[in-house]
């Protein structure tokens, strides 16, 4: 930190040394257009590609409105396959070829765990749209824009505990690739907070297969609320098996991850209480709030998506990063700058962002929580639902 | 043969050592990191190419090998284990072992088809398990870490090259071994190679084991290649396409895995460069796989058939030298009767197919046993060489029973057998197939066989030998092992006129020159009455008659049996 | 032991999936000697097409026909490819065949269907049957089961008292006999192959909506379905059935035990194997090679 004040200093005197100049005074310079870039899942199991295709958005508008102080802006979507092969080879293309200087806006199932030390090595900064996997929350040179689901699993606990007042809390999770130690800290957190302990935790929900048997071991264990980290497809399989089973008096809080039309849709007629928390802003709501974003999305002719926001709101930090740069915009310059870490605040997300120098970085902690009604998505308060600072 | 094996592992050697040097001089950083990646794919092939290419055991489970390797590479950097990323590998290596085998085991049961949906399943398995394993290390951020003097992307994929020079090189020893042709051999046709004493199960797991050791050491490499890894890396899509990849290729050539390894890793680059999404390779290696399979050619292959039409010259080279050979002094085999079968009876569900038949062959003689088709002939020879679930009856060798002993036991305890229908590999070479048959044979002997029976030199592949003279190498294979009895199947069958008569000659020199007992099972008469110096007839699953050549064959009983059949033969 | 039952009968409905795929890759195996990984994903192919109309707004039932017609199709191009070019290969190479289409086909499945988004899978039958030991049995798992053992039965007796049966079992071991004494292999063949999608694609349909219905999950059905057909080691539809609801029996036992849930993936794979190596304990040269 001390290191990085000083820098500035340096910075701030030369500032002052060449402010005789003019017009150069605290505003980017570039030697052709500015390289970033993603790697995001976008063939493969998922289709993530709403996330950099947001982003790059958000540079087109910048660069036919002239781009930031002339510099325009060169934005590369790369594409991982969910192959940790292939997000290995992405993200050295990206850094050894492209000469990105920095990442933003991607999305994908494992470009943090595979990429994370490639990017430490390089001092590659990456402003992820979608955080999904722990290690996007756990490294010195990744901060997610979103909320991710460790922090929406400590917060949805805490929401259903004080505000739907449900007294025994069961969690489901769904265990890929060193999720496990991450879901348990993120319960452990809220065991702390709250001074509570959870009912029941299974790691064991199968991605694919049939849920019968957990739900009844849900119910038979007495579950007030059941928190899952289902994705999409998942959320509508639980909720169609719990209407199956004839199950009642379950509250059903699921993650950012089954906030989509398609999941309201699939369900219109489930009494099922559903409950989720939303990584920013609600998408489905129209409100002063998500106006840029849903301007520049229907300018680019993109659906309005969760993960488009986190493209989005990526490449504002980005964009708004290098317009605050002075001189000439680096790898070297660009990451010193977000080491700063200076907060900064939009419309859209709950918390401030901030990149700063920690060894981890999960900025945003507050979430909306939305309720399932007759196949729509409706939010259950206007206010964000803040976790207290991590500890 | 050693000197041949040397120097096809030099040739490899040298190539990769001229590939290697190249591409650490003039690559850009990013083309190296990409090309180490070739050469780990690379070695995941080859051992996909042991089980599936060699042994002809479809394993579709062999990213979770390498998963295996990889994890204990992890733990044991973490642990910091003393001795660096290169023990690590190798006990990474060998800690897959014990699951290979425990994979092979079924195997040694269920065949083909069978063992793919093991393998399936056990893929299937251990992806819900590593799934729930983080990677160790990966929370602390900690990073493999690559031995000093390889530390840079240059040096790793020096060292890369360096570890894939030595497997391949090892490889290539041990395709031209005896181990590598029971591989072979027993892809080809297991009865065939249990006939040649060669113990199935060994082959099968030995494959699994070495296959799975080479795989855990590809899943260590690629630790050390990206620092840390994900479940992802190794899960059933990942044995999939490499599956779908290494049939494509042929993965068990050097050539096939490199091709392999270029095709995995510079497909997405490809397809990256040129706009296309990244699925379109898998769709495309789905395509090239069905190919491969439909012409029954693998890449490496068509190139091998091109590249030798390019050099018709090295084929016309393979000539026998002039120089004469001699044969070995005759083996010792006890005296008396070598094999005596009594009221030996089989049954198939109601049919009887022998009937409480008597045949014994006495020492260094060889005996005939004639009977039209069907008479039971073939069926005696497989219940004698263990082939038969069961039989009543004994079957005595040198006077010991057989009874209770597989068919590989009975093969090395000195019955031997050739076989109507040729099932040698067609990738051996003749004198590798005669080294299977003939365990410990000196080569100059190979040699020396191989020109008793005016067989092809030793260098020659079998695919391209005619089907008559695969016959001949069959029975020269079983001749040359020297056993105290041999059984032909039919040899003559597919040879001339000429030819019969000349091979008669040499089966009825064989307990002269060799030491062993014959049981000529034949319908040529020229030839048994050539060869043989007594004859057993069936009929029906009964022995009608026994006794000298010209007697036997002149008896009215015999005539009536056999002959009408002949006749009946030439009128269809 | 209560608790015990309640989590085998919640293992029903995932039995009764693997039960008909199961019975449906005998089905293949014995009448075109294919063993099959492609099966369930081209039931996957007739489901989505159903789900497609239905999301287009045409009405359930044009959209259940299309969708079994769509399956039988893609099962008939994949017969056409097996049967042009494959009749005379071995076994091994067939399921090698099939093997590496699947890489191809769950690749091209995923980008039509747009990866994990949740389609709106319409219940084709709704609503439970009964209660057992406090689970509901859904209509959908009664109807699985129901037309596993029906196409079980049926298939056993059209193999066994037809004409056409009896040179559907020639057909399949010996096809250059076959074709020899004059029965028309390849339509044939095609037939079965189209039968087979037909059936694979409407028993998918029925258990889709309480699945995670993304493609490459239902096309992954296949493990446990050619399982269930290795303990009826691929000839006894009857035991296929009986093993397939075992494995899903089995799946259920597991996740209510909390000392195995950990490991509940892997356990069928390890009653497989010891079923396995049981039942084939005697069998050495069951090839003729």
């Amino acid at each position: 930190m001390k290191r990085l004040s000083t820098l500035a200093l340096i910075a701030g005197a030369a500032c002052l040394d060449f402010g005789v100049a003019g017009t150069a005074l605290a505003a980017p310079s570039c030697d052709g257009a500015i390289q970033l870039g993603s790697v995001s899942t976008i063939t493969g199991p998922v289709d993530f590609s709403d996330g950099p295709k947001g982003a790059k958005a958000v540079f087109d508008q910048i660069n036919e409105a002239g781009g930031i102080n002339g510099c325009k802006i060169e934005y590369t979507m790369a594409d991982d396959k969910g192959d940790p092969q292939v997000a290995a080879q992405a993200a050295r293309d990206l850094i050894d070829n492209k000469n990105v200087v920095a990442l933003g806006g991607g999305a994908s199932l494992l470009d943090c765990a595979v990429n994370a030390g490639t990017y430490k090595r390089n001092d590659v900064m990456s402003v992820q749209g979608v955080g999904v996997d722990p290690m996007c929350f756990n490294a010195p040179t990744i901060a997610p824009v979103n909320v991710g689901p460790y922090t929406l699993t400590t917060a949805m606990l805490d929401y259903a505990s004080k505000e739907l007042k449900d007294e025994k809390l069961c969690t489901f999770f769904i265990v890929l690739g060193g999720t496990q130690e991450a879901y348990a800290q993120a319960v452990k957190r809220w065991e702390e907070m709250s001074g509570k302990k959870i009912h029941l935790v299974d790691m064991t929900l199968p991605l694919q297969g049939d849920l019968t048997p957990y739900l009844i071991k849900a119910r038979d264990a007495g579950c007030d609320a059941v928190l899952t980290n289902q994705v999409e497809p998942g959320v509508v399989q639980m909720i169609n098996t719990a209407d199956a089973q004839k199950i009642e008096g379950i509250d059903w809080v699921f993650l950012a991850s089954g906030y989509t039309e398609g999941v309201a849709k699939a369900l219109p007629n489930t009494k099922q209480p559903v409950y989720l928390g939303t990584e920013w802003e609600p998408y489905t709501e129209t409100n002063e709030a998500n106006a840029d974003w849903m301007a520049t999305m229907e300018k680019a002719g993109l659906p309005k998506t969760a993960f488009s926001q986190g493209g989005y709101l990526a490449a504002k930090v980005l964009a708004d990063m290098i317009a605050s740069m002075d001189g000439p915009v680096t790898r070297e310059r660009l990451g010193a700058k977000l080491l700063e870490g200076k907060p900064m605040k939009y419309s859209i997300a709950g918390s401030e962002y901030v990149f700063g120098d920690a060894a981890k970085h999960a900025p945003m902690q507050a979430t909306k929580v939305m309720a399932l009604s007759e196949g729509k998505w409706v939010p259950k308060s206007s206010g964000w639902y803040v976790l207290p600072a991590a500890n | 043969m050693k000197h041949a094996s040397i120097k096809a592992a030099l040739r490899t050697a040298v190539w990769l050592a001229v590939l290697a040097a190249a591409a650490a001089l003039f690559l850009p950083k990013y083309w190296l990191f990409l090309i180490t990646a070739v050469f780990i794919v690379g070695v995941a092939l080859q051992s996909l190419g042991i089980v599936t290419g060699r042994t002809g055991m479809i394993s579709l489970c062999q990213m979770s090998f390498a998963g295996v390797g990889a994890w204990v590479t992890g733990y044991l950097n973490l642990y910091e284990v003393p001795g660096g990323l290169v023990v690590w590998v190798l006990l990474g290596g060998l800690a897959a072992v014990p699951v290979g085998i425990v994979i092979g085991l079924p195997a040694l049961r269920l065949r083909g088809i069978n063992l793919a949906i093991v393998t399936l399943g056990f893929a299937a398995a251990f992806d819900t398990i590593l799934a729930t394993i983080t990677y160790p290390g990966q929370t602390t951020f900690t990073q493999v870490v690559r031995p000093a003097l390889f530390e840079s992307d240059k040096g790793y994929f020096l060292f890369i090259m360096l570890v894939y020079g030595l497997i391949a090189v090892a490889l290539e020893f041990l395709s031209r071994s005896r181990l590598g042709a029971s591989w072979l051999a027993v892809r080809h046709s297991e009865r065939a190679a249990a006939a040649q004493g060669i113990s199935i199960p060994m082959a099968k797991l030995s494959a699994f084991a070495i296959s799975a050791f080479i795989s855990g050491i590809s899943g260590g490499l690629l630790a050390g290649y990206l620092g840390t890894l994900v479940a992802e890396n190794f899960n059933m899509m990942q044995s999939l396409a490499l599956f779908a990849v290494a049939t494509m290729v042929g993965a068990h050539f050097t050539l096939g895995a490199i091709a392999g390894g270029l095709m995995i890793t510079l497909f997405p680059e490809l397809l990256r460069r040129i706009g296309l999404p990244q699925d379109v390779g898998n769709v495309f290696f789905a395509l090239g796989a069905v190919q491969a399979l439909s012409t029954g050619e693998t890449i490496s292959e068509t190139w091998a058939r091109l590249g030798s039409k390019l050099m018709p010259a090295r084929l016309k080279g393979q000539k026998r030298s002039t120089a004469t050979t001699t044969l070995a002094a005759p083996a010792v085999h006890a005296k008396g009767t070598a094999l005596e079968v009594s009221g030996l009876t089989v049954r198939y569900a109601n049919v009887v197919a022998l009937d409480k038949v008597e045949l014994s062959v006495p020492s260094r003689t060889v005996v005939g046993l004639i009977g039209p088709n069907g008479a039971g002939k073939s069926t005696t020879i497989d219940a004698i060489t263990g082939f038969l679930p069961r039989y009543e009856g004994s079957v005595r060798l040198d006077g010991r029973p057989l009874e209770g002993l597989s068919a590989t036991a009975r093969a090395r305890a000195g019955v031997r057998r050739s076989w109507q229908t040729t099932r040698i590999a067609p990738e051996l070479r003749v004198g590798e197939y005669i080294r299977l048959a003939a365990g410990g044979i000196k080569p100059g002997e190979i040699e020396a066989v191989l020109e008793w029976f005016d067989c092809p030199s030793p260098e020659t592949l079998i695919a391209t030998v005619d089907a008559g003279t695969r016959r001949l190498i069959d029975v020269a294979g079983v001749v040359a092992s020297r056993p105290p009895v041999l059984l032909l199947d039919e040899p003559a069958a597919g040879q001339s006129y000429a030819e019969a008569l000349k091979l008669g000659e040499r089966i009825a020199a064989i307990p002269e020159k060799f030491g062993s007992a014959v049981l000529l099972i034949e319908h040529d008469m020229d030839l048994v009455r050539r060869a043989c110096s007594a004859i057993t007839v069936f009929d029906f699953g009964r022995k009608i008659a026994h006794g000298a050549p010209d007697a036997v064959l002149g008896s009215v009983i015999v005539q009536k049996a056999y002959m009408g059949v002949e006749l009946e033969e030439q009128a269809a | 032991m209560n608790s015990l039952l309640t989590s085998a009968v919640a293992g029903l409905s995932a039995g009764g999936a693997y039960a008909i795929l199961g019975v449906c890759a005998i089905f293949n195996y014995r009448l075109v000697a294919v063993v099959n990984f492609t099966g369930a994903a081209i039931g996957a192919a007739g489901t989505f097409v159903m789900v497609a109309l239905y999301e287009a707004g045409f009405p359930l039932a044009v959209d259940v026909v299309a969708g079994v017609a769509a399956g039988a199709l893609a099962a008939t191009l994949i017969g056409l490819v097996m049967t042009t070019w494959f009749a005379g290969s071995s076994a091994s190479t067939k399921a090698a065949v099939t093997a590496a289409l699947l890489v191809g086909i769950i690749a091209v499945g995923l980008r039509l269907t747009g990866g994990q988004h949740p389609h709106n899978f319409p219940e084709i039958v709704a609503g439970s049957a009964f209660r057992l030991a406090g689970v509901e049995v859904t209509r959908a798992s009664v109807l699985t089961i129901a037309i596993s053992v029906l196409f079980t039965v049926l298939t056993e007796m059209f193999l066994a008292r037809t004409r056409m049966g009896l040179q559907l079992r020639a057909l399949s071991q010996r096809p250059m006999a076959a074709e020899l004494i004059g029965i028309r292999v390849k339509l044939l063949a095609l037939c079965v192959w189209a039968v087979m999608g037909a059936v694979t694609s409407f028993a998918l349909m029925v258990i889709a909506p309480l699945r995670s219905p993304d493609f490459m999950s239902i096309s992954l059905l296949v493990v446990p379905a050619l399982a269930a057909a290795l303990i009826g080691a691929f000839t006894s539809f009857r035991a296929a059935l009986v093993g397939g609801l075992m494995i899903g029996v089995i799946e259920g036992l597991a996740s209510g035990l909390d000392a195995f849930s950990q490991y509940r993936g892997a356990i069928p794979f390890v009653v497989i194997l010891a079923v396995l190596l049981w039942s084939q304990r005697g069998a050495r040269w069951d090839e003729a090679r």
